[in-house]
């Protein structure tokens, strides 16, 4: 009897046993605690209504508007092109295709920035770029865009600068008067990062 | 890590360039093992030589239970591997088939080139009769189209099925494959004492 296929056979048997003590974990990847904690510290993750307006008026491809409120939120009423995806469904593996498509900037919306922020941490831990929250969120928005108030005159000069920019941002996003039948009727085009990054082929 | 193209490690043009390497070794290993005799592969049949059960459970059970390590340290993501579909009844006939092709020419497709390359008639003509398998199959593929594509399982693995981890499934395998070492030793043994010494 060999010797050496002794010896091979236990180290097989022993390895192959020691699979069974593996963690397979099918835990998603994420990114370290102390890369997180420095990217929440930052403000960088915020944008502003003023700049959402923008994106939109000039219908920037690259903005990407995720509603994280519940459903009936989001007809209620929401801005023009975004995506509903409430917050306890952000993470169902359909709805993570909208996030990390090359060129995209994901703004994360709901009625304050408390959940969009939510959305962003959770988002972020999976290791997702180009994430942001729209600052003051939904309420921000009524009081900046749909409903902008006129600065004291002793304002700075940038101030009426931006007013008259909300102004013209009011008067594009409610009609000025005029009835456009709400906004959320807008026609959602979406674009998904493809399924996979699986190898294809065979033998 | 890897896989490395899916992964973007390198680029996708390098996928026919990992083909040729491991090609070469696949092929350099095969003739090594002695594959490029059909006595020593249908020996397996008559139970005088069982290097080809050796070779191939050995290859088979190293690949399974080291791709476990290699996903457990992080070097490869078993969930984005390949995994051929499976379609139950064309699969079993397919195995068949090639198990009679095998006894009968004492090669398969992949021997029998090592065969050819170390210049064996046999191996030759086994080849000429592949392509023109291969010829025929392809003419008379409407015929046998709807069995073909029939019993579509879709790209599932055992731990799919039944829902048991798949380290059971590798040690199960390993023992399997040990124990098998070890008996087909035996066989080999009792067999080979009545018959004279073959030559390769």
């Amino acid at each position: 009897m060999n010797k050496n296929y002794i010896i091979l056979t236990i180290l097989m048997l022993v390895l192959a046993v020691g699979t069974l003590f593996l963690r397979m974990s099918n835990e998603p990847k994420q990114i370290d605690p102390e890369e997180l904690l420095q990217e929440i510290i930052q403000p960088t993750r915020y944008v502003t209504t003023d700049q959402v307006a923008k994106m939109i008026i000039q219908g920037d491809p690259s903005l990407m508007l995720i509603d994280v409120r519940s459903t009936d939120e989001y007809i209620e009423y929401t801005l023009p092109g975004a995506v509903n995806i409430p917050l306890e469904d952000l993470l169902v593996e359909d709805n993570l295709l909208y996030l990390g498509i090359p060129g995209k900037k994901v703004v994360f919306v709901s009625n304050d920035d408390i959940k969009a922020d939510q959305a962003w941490v959770l988002t972020k831990r999976l290791g997702y770029g180009s994430t942001y929250v729209l600052k003051g969120g939904i309420n921000c928005w009524m009081q900046t865009i749909i409903d902008p108030q006129q600065p004291e005159e002793t304002a700075a000069a940038t101030d009426f600068e931006t007013y008259s920019f909300r102004k013209g941002a009011q008067m594009y996003f409610t009609g000025a008067g005029s009835d456009d039948g709400g906004s959320n009727q807008v026609n959602v085009q979406v674009q998904r990062r493809q399924k996979s990054n699986v190898a294809a082929g065979g033998c | 890590m890897g896989p490395l193209i899916p992964n973007g490690v390198i680029g996708a043009g390098w996928d026919f360039v990992i083909a040729i390497l491991i090609g070469i070794a696949f092929g350099f290993i095969l003739e090594a093992s002695g594959f490029s005799s059909s006595r020593n592969l249908a020996g397996v049949f008559y139970g005088y030589n069982f290097v080809v059960l050796r070779v191939f459970f050995t290859a088979l059970i190293v690949a399974m239970v080291g791709l476990m390590y290699f996903d457990f340290v992080g070097w490869l993501d078993l969930s984005k591997i390949f995994i051929l579909p499976t379609y139950l009844a064309p699969m079993v006939v397919g195995g068949i088939i090639m198990g009679f092709g095998f006894v009968i020419g004492g090669f398969c497709p992949g021997t029998s080139f090592t065969g050819i390359a170390i210049g064996k008639l046999d191996a030759l003509f086994f080849t000429i009769g592949l392509y023109l398998g291969i010829f025929g199959f392809s003419l008379a593929f409407p015929l046998f189209e709807g069995f073909y594509n029939s019993g579509s399982m879709g790209n599932i693995t055992l731990t799919d099925v039944t829902g048991i981890p798949a380290p059971y499934f590798a040690l199960a395998f390993t023992v399997i494959a040990l124990a098998a070492f070890w008996g087909t030793m035996f066989i080999e043994k009792k067999v080979r004492k009545n018959m004279k010494q073959y030559k390769f």
